[in-house]
């Protein structure tokens, strides 16, 4: 597309810096010097985009390759599309601005379920046809990735291959087979362990729901084995981290200090699809932390991992990081913390903390429903660490639970709203003068069940149910210092339903596609209706999907993909859950 | 602790990001640049910055203004030279020039004129755009309203256009405009266009800033600064 013709179209847009070029620390490789080209796609917007740890690491180990290349394209808003589209212009990548249908290999990261449609919408914005079987020679290889690959059946339609794990410990490999016609790149891709190519596998489907086995045509691997980086301190990290013109959902330095989760709570797909939990040392993180703000600026710099404070030398970090950065104006954030006192001793080392206040997910209102979960996290270790925050100074609580789990009754849902009562009292008591700046923010979402957990088969509340138990929260969490907010039960259906397809809901999210579904997160977006629709017009049942208990003996649609635990463990920790509700 | 004003352009890489999005993308160069920047106090330190007025989004300009406090004795040139190695394309800082010590924090609140060169496409030819400023100078009162901004008001947009005059561009017409700016009331070029009945994606090329200035004092009301600047001290 000509320069020009693109600046007209950001005249027109809003936020037109979000398609902008040329942010410090981007990359911009020769073209032809490069083997393999690879665009970069992440299925929302830029801000959101731009926010994502992964795709920085891939962007950084590809481009530190001297043969190869990588780009980057977040999915246009909606403004933008229109404008592609009256324009007849194709969807181009961000460096060099060239249409993605000029690069070898597209790469699309899957983060959760509700991106998917905007995957097909980008490939189609780029002129290249969604479906693998609709592309030739002439389309570019479309791999896709993430912890969407836990389960790639939904989306096993419109890639050529999967790659099940973590990236940068394949992905290099994967663009070495991304040569050649299509028929030979896809039998090399095939031979690379954890890639999955969902056109040498058929599904027979063994009922309604994702019952029934996915096996090799002729002699494909199976299972696919998730690939895992074995040593994190040793892994590549970028500390040239790109620096957003825009304010993005974290613009700040991420330091991933930790990879994976030993607590093995029993709804965390993200705990079974990132084993083992590993960790980066004490000196490579204070190096990383230096450079990364050195080459950044960036004032902030934020320590992920799923529970940042079960990293061994956390208190050490902390401490060395606030020493070196504070006199700076750098703040260090914690976004994920137990709620304990020792998180709370921790948090208060953080300045810029207080800000925000403190998170903690008790996930449900008793101690029984907990240890069903096995959430590690009794009521008196959330209520010593709400005291050790009140007495620190902080006011802010924020607290995540879920509703429609799996044994829950309606004194469960009641010991919720009772939870946040007795806390609100306490806090009251504890702050005393100060009591009028309490706030305690709750966010319900409804259990969604996730493939490769012990709670895989159980099915999601209907979604009425769901309702009715929001209703029964709203009604007595009334007081001006709780903040209640909530996910549309409807939002949590179609996140379960995907999240638990078969290969037979690619042409349902194809369809709900072409009816115009996208930007499916984004409330001011999702219409449930055009999925209803999609889901009829195909023949099949969301709720079979979704909410439906699957036999604890039959074979399901992900069982060809291995990761974290075997499925007899996984069997077992079910059993236990509902059987005695005991850890 | 020493004060330091720079001038700076935008350009073509970087209409499109806006004023906020231009603090930001110095305050993290200055910080890459390892200034020895004065902070402010509490709980979120930051840089302490100040800026001039802001540029409409998707213009380009030669003399955009900051200034910024360090805590160490430098010379201008250092601090000029060292923060241009750190600025992305599209920002280079142009002139840096130190403020004598009993100055107080520079708030660029005496700036109220504002040059720009608007390049128009050749949809639109000399006389009939003559004409179309001939009428808009000859006109008393140039009553717009503004519904974006809250409270929603109307403004005379006539005093506020201080010149206004068709010039031969290298590359087509370009309208030559000064316009009243700052925390007083000023206007938009982009409502200037409006008014002359062009349309800004089918007219216009591009907006360039090319002067931010001062009036003289006997242009001004007597008191009118100094009461606003009292009353925003008291805030």
């Amino acid at each position: 597309m000509q320069i020009s013709q693109f600046e007209a179209l950001l005249a027109r847009v809003n936020k037109p810096a979000r398609y902008i070029d040329g942010e410090w620390n981007a990359v911009h490789k020769d073209w032809e010097a490069a083997r393999v080209r690879l665009a970069l796609l992440y299925p929302d917007v830029y801000e959101v985009g731009m926010s994502h740890l992964g795709l920085q690491i891939l962007y950084h180990v590809v481009n530190s390759h001297p043969d190869y290349l990588a780009e980057r394209c977040y999915a246009p808003w909606t403004d933008m599309e229109a404008e592609l589209r009256r324009a007849g212009a194709p969807l181009t990548s961000l460096e060099s601005r060239r249409p993605l249908s000029d690069f070898d290999v597209i790469g699309i990261t899957l983060p959760y379920e509700l991106t998917y449609t905007n995957a097909l919408n980008m490939l189609d914005l780029a002129g290249i046809p969604p479906r693998a079987a609709d592309r030739t020679d002439d389309h570019p290889l479309v791999i896709g990735g993430g912890p969407g690959a836990a389960n790639p059946e939904p989306m096993a339609d419109f890639f050529d291959a999967i790659l099940v794990g973590e990236g940068e410990e394949a992905l290099l490999e994967i663009l070495e087979a991304s040569h050649g016609g299509r028929a030979e790149a896809l039998a090399r891709l095939a031979a690379i362990p954890g890639v999955y190519v969902p056109s040498r596998y058929q599904y027979s489907p063994a009922g309604a729901g994702p019952v029934g086995a996915v096996t090799p045509v002729n002699g494909a691997q199976c299972p696919i084995t998730r690939r895992y980086v074995a040593d994190l301190d040793a892994a590549p990290f970028p500390t040239r981290q790109l620096v957003p013109y825009l304010d993005t959902v974290h613009s700040r330095v991420t330091l991933e200090i930790m990879r994976g989760c030993a607590r093995g709570c029993r709804f965390c797909q993200a705990g079974a699809f990132y084993r083992p939990r590993r960790e980066r040392k004490l000196d490579t993180l204070l190096r990383q932390a230096e450079e990364a703000v050195a080459a950044t600026g960036f004032d902030e710099i934020s320590l992920l991992a799923f529970t940042s404070v079960d990293h061994s030398q956390i208190e050490e970090l902390v401490t060395g990081l606030t020493r070196r950065l504070g006199a700076r104006g750098v703040g260090v954030a914690l976004p994920s913390l137990r709620a304990d006192a020792f998180s709370v001793a921790i948090a208060n080392q953080i300045r810029q903390v207080r800000k925000s206040g403190l998170t903690f997910a008790p996930e449900a209102g008793t101690d029984r429903l907990r240890a069903v979960l096995r959430k590690q996290m009794s009521e008196e270790e959330l209520f010593a660490a709400a005291d050790a925050a009140f007495s620190s100074g902080w006011f802010r609580l924020k607290l995540y639970f879920m509703i429609g789990l799996p044994t829950e009754t309606e004194e469960d849902v009641e010991a919720i709203a009772d939870l946040v009562q007795r806390l609100l009292a306490f806090g009251r008591g504890a702050l005393g003068p100060r009591r009028g700046r309490l706030q305690i923010s709750v966010s319900v979402a409804g259990f969604v069940p996730k493939p490769h957990t012990p709670f895989q088969w159980m099915g999601q509340d209907e979604t009425e149910a769901l309702a009715e138990k929001q209703r029964l929260l709203q009604q007595t969490l009334r007081a001006r210092a709780v903040k209640l907010s909530w996910t549309d039960p409807a939002v949590s259906a179609l996140e379960a339903a995907i999240s638990r397809g078969d290969r037979r809901l690619g042409a349902v999210i194809h369809r709900a596609w072409q009816l115009g579904a996208k930007f499916d997160s984004w409330g001011e977006h999702f219409q449930f209706a055009l999925w209803e629709q999609a889901f009829s017009e195909c023949g099949l049942r969301l709720s079979d999907y979704a909410n439906q208990d699957l036999p604890l003996d039959a074979a399901l649609a992900w069982d060809h993909i291995a990761c974290g635990l075997g499925k007899s463990a996984l069997r077992a920790e079910a059993e236990r859950a509902l059987g005695r509700g005991e850890a | 602790m020493a004060q330091f004003v720079c001038r700076y352009r935008k350009g073509d890489e970087l209409r499109w990001i806006s004023h906020l999005d231009v603090k930001r993308t110095l305050e993290r160069a200055l910080r890459r640049a390892g200034l020895p920047l004065a902070l402010t106090q509490g709980h979120n330190p930051h840089p302490k910055l100040s800026f001039g007025p802001p540029l409409p989004l998707g213009a380009t300009s030669d003399v955009e203004l900051f200034a910024l406090h360090v805590t160490e004795a430098m010379d201008a040139d250092q601090v000029k030279q060292r923060l241009n190695e750190q600025l992305p394309a599209g920002l280079q800082v142009t002139e840096v020039w130190s403020l004598p010590a009993y100055r107080k924090k520079e708030t660029f609140g005496n700036i109220d004129l504002a040059g720009y060169e608007v390049a128009l496409t050749d949809s639109i030819g000399r006389e009939d755009l003559q004409r179309r400023v001939d009428q808009l100078l000859a006109s008393p009162q140039l009553i717009v309203h503004r519904g974006g901004e809250r409270p929603e008001r109307t403004v005379d947009l006539r005093p506020l256009i201080h010149r206004l005059e068709v010039v031969e561009g290298d590359d087509g017409l370009v309208l030559r405009m000064r316009l009243r700016t700052g925390s007083h009331g000023g206007a938009r070029p982009q409502e200037v266009i409006a008014l002359l009945g062009l349309d800004e994606h089918e007219h216009v090329k591009r907006y360039h800033r090319t002067e931010l200035s001062t009036r003289p004092s006997e242009d001004r009301r007597p008191g009118a600064a100094r009461g606003k600047r009292w009353r925003r001290q008291r805030r």
